[in-house]
């Protein structure tokens, strides 16, 4: 087989690892990925493969690596006993870098079971008048907020705001803020 | 403008409108030949009927103590009860004491009692009635508290090093009721910006003078 085909089949292999076993992605099965990319490979040869790969990524995954630490790492893959091949290292190598932050993005998500908010959309509206009371024309924010765990339903709040209520809420968010670069930049 | 709408200046129209409500002009007619304390009984039942009491009792009391008849009563409660409506309706930076008092006298309403409407409007008693009011108004749930808590996830069943901070929020309703998510940290920039660009709508339209109506 042409380097470059192999190169392709096992780029496409990782895809597939990464499809099934970090996005949940249902229609990709073992059988699948056997059929389409190493028909030639018997069905134990290719599970050994697939073993390997999935092994060797999900370390690279767990730790998050990044470049330095792949190629140290993808070195000794190679000089171990039963490792990966050079060029098979490439292409793991190249294939971390181009989905790396979708990988952990898509991790990271997977661990967050409490709602979380999904979008929010808002509009400022003249309060005018009512059948009870003249409203003096104070402006008043109404917002629809969307929560919402992966793959359910979402909930929708629909809330009104004056504009103390508002000054209030962004007093929060940047004291949150404040804590959010605190934390980010000392670590 | 109607007959007993016209003011002493000629070209300020009563708080009342143009055309002053007939409930109110029969009652203004009514009040007349009324004794004070009754006009105080029949104050108070109007004033819990506008904070959404039931006052069916207080009425019947009233019709078997003093000598109204029925009808004299039926006219002198909605009268009083739509002008206290009218009244409550402006906020007081645009309805003064002394406009008010000047267009009750034109109903020609006996002064003590023009006292007493005086009192009840711009006194102690309008918050609790403008609260009532209030909620009788249309109103979509506002927020009462708002909680957040920064978390860092230090590590998951699959990322040994995850180290993503993130934002649980509580938010607590008017409706009573409560509701937890939590914001990943770009959501929360957005969720930042958003805020400080109503609060910025807000402004801008409060500066906006041409939707003030100036006195």
């Amino acid at each position: 087989m042409a380097e470059l085909d192999s190169s392709k089949s096992l780029s496409a292999l990782l895809n597939g690892i990464a499809q099934c076993t970090y996005f949940s992605n249902p229609e990709i099965s073992e059988e699948f990925l056997q059929q389409e990319l190493y028909p030639q490979l018997s069905p134990h040869e290719f599970r050994a493969l697939m073993d390997k790969m999935r092994g060797v990524f999900k370390s690279i995954v767990s730790a998050d690596m990044d470049l330095n630490q792949l190629e140290a790492f993808l070195t000794a893959q190679t000089k171990k006993q039963g490792g990966i091949t050079e060029e098979q290292a490439r292409v793991i190598a190249k294939f971390w870098k181009n989905h790396k932050t979708n990988i952990r993005e898509s991790l990271i998500t997977q661990s967050r079971w409490d709602n979380s908010l999904k979008t929010i959309n808002w509009r400022v509206d003249l309060k005018s008048q009512s059948r009870d009371m003249d409203l003096g024309n104070t402006p008043v924010a109404i917002a629809e907020i969307e929560l919402g765990k992966n793959g359910q339903e979402s909930e929708f709040l629909c809330l009104e705001f004056d504009e103390p209520k508002i000054n209030y809420i962004l007093k929060k968010l940047s004291e949150a803020e404040k804590s959010i670069t605190a934390l980010t930049h000392t670590s | 403008m109607a007959s007993s709408g016209k003011s002493l200046a000629g070209s300020r129209p009563s708080f009342l409108g143009a055309r002053v409500p007939s409930a109110v002009e029969t009652m203004a007619q009514h009040l007349q030949e009324l004794d004070r304390d009754t006009f105080r009984k029949l104050l108070k039942v109007v004033v819990s009927a506008l904070e959404g009491k039931d006052c069916r009792e207080s009425v019947k009391l009233i019709l078997e103590t003093s000598t109204l008849s029925e009808e004299q009563l039926t006219f002198l409660i909605s009268g009083m009860y739509s002008l206290l409506q009218e009244a409550l309706r402006l906020p007081m930076s645009t309805l003064k004491q002394e406009a008010f008092k000047e267009d009750l006298k034109d109903l020609r309403i006996p002064e003590d009692f023009i006292t007493d409407f005086a009192s009840l409007i711009f006194g102690n008693r309008r918050t609790v009635l403008e609260a009532a009011v209030q909620k009788r108004g249309i109103q979509l749930p506002g927020l009462e508290d708002f909680r957040w808590r920064v978390d860092v996830a230090i590590s998951t069943s699959s990322l040994a090093r995850a180290l993503q901070p993130s934002i649980l929020m509580q938010l607590k309703l008017s409706d009573k009721t409560s509701h937890r998510f939590e914001v990943p940290v770009a959501k929360f920039h957005e969720l930042r910006y958003n805020v400080a660009l109503i609060l910025k709508e807000m402004n801008d339209l409060e500066k906006r003078s041409i939707l003030k109506i100036q006195d």
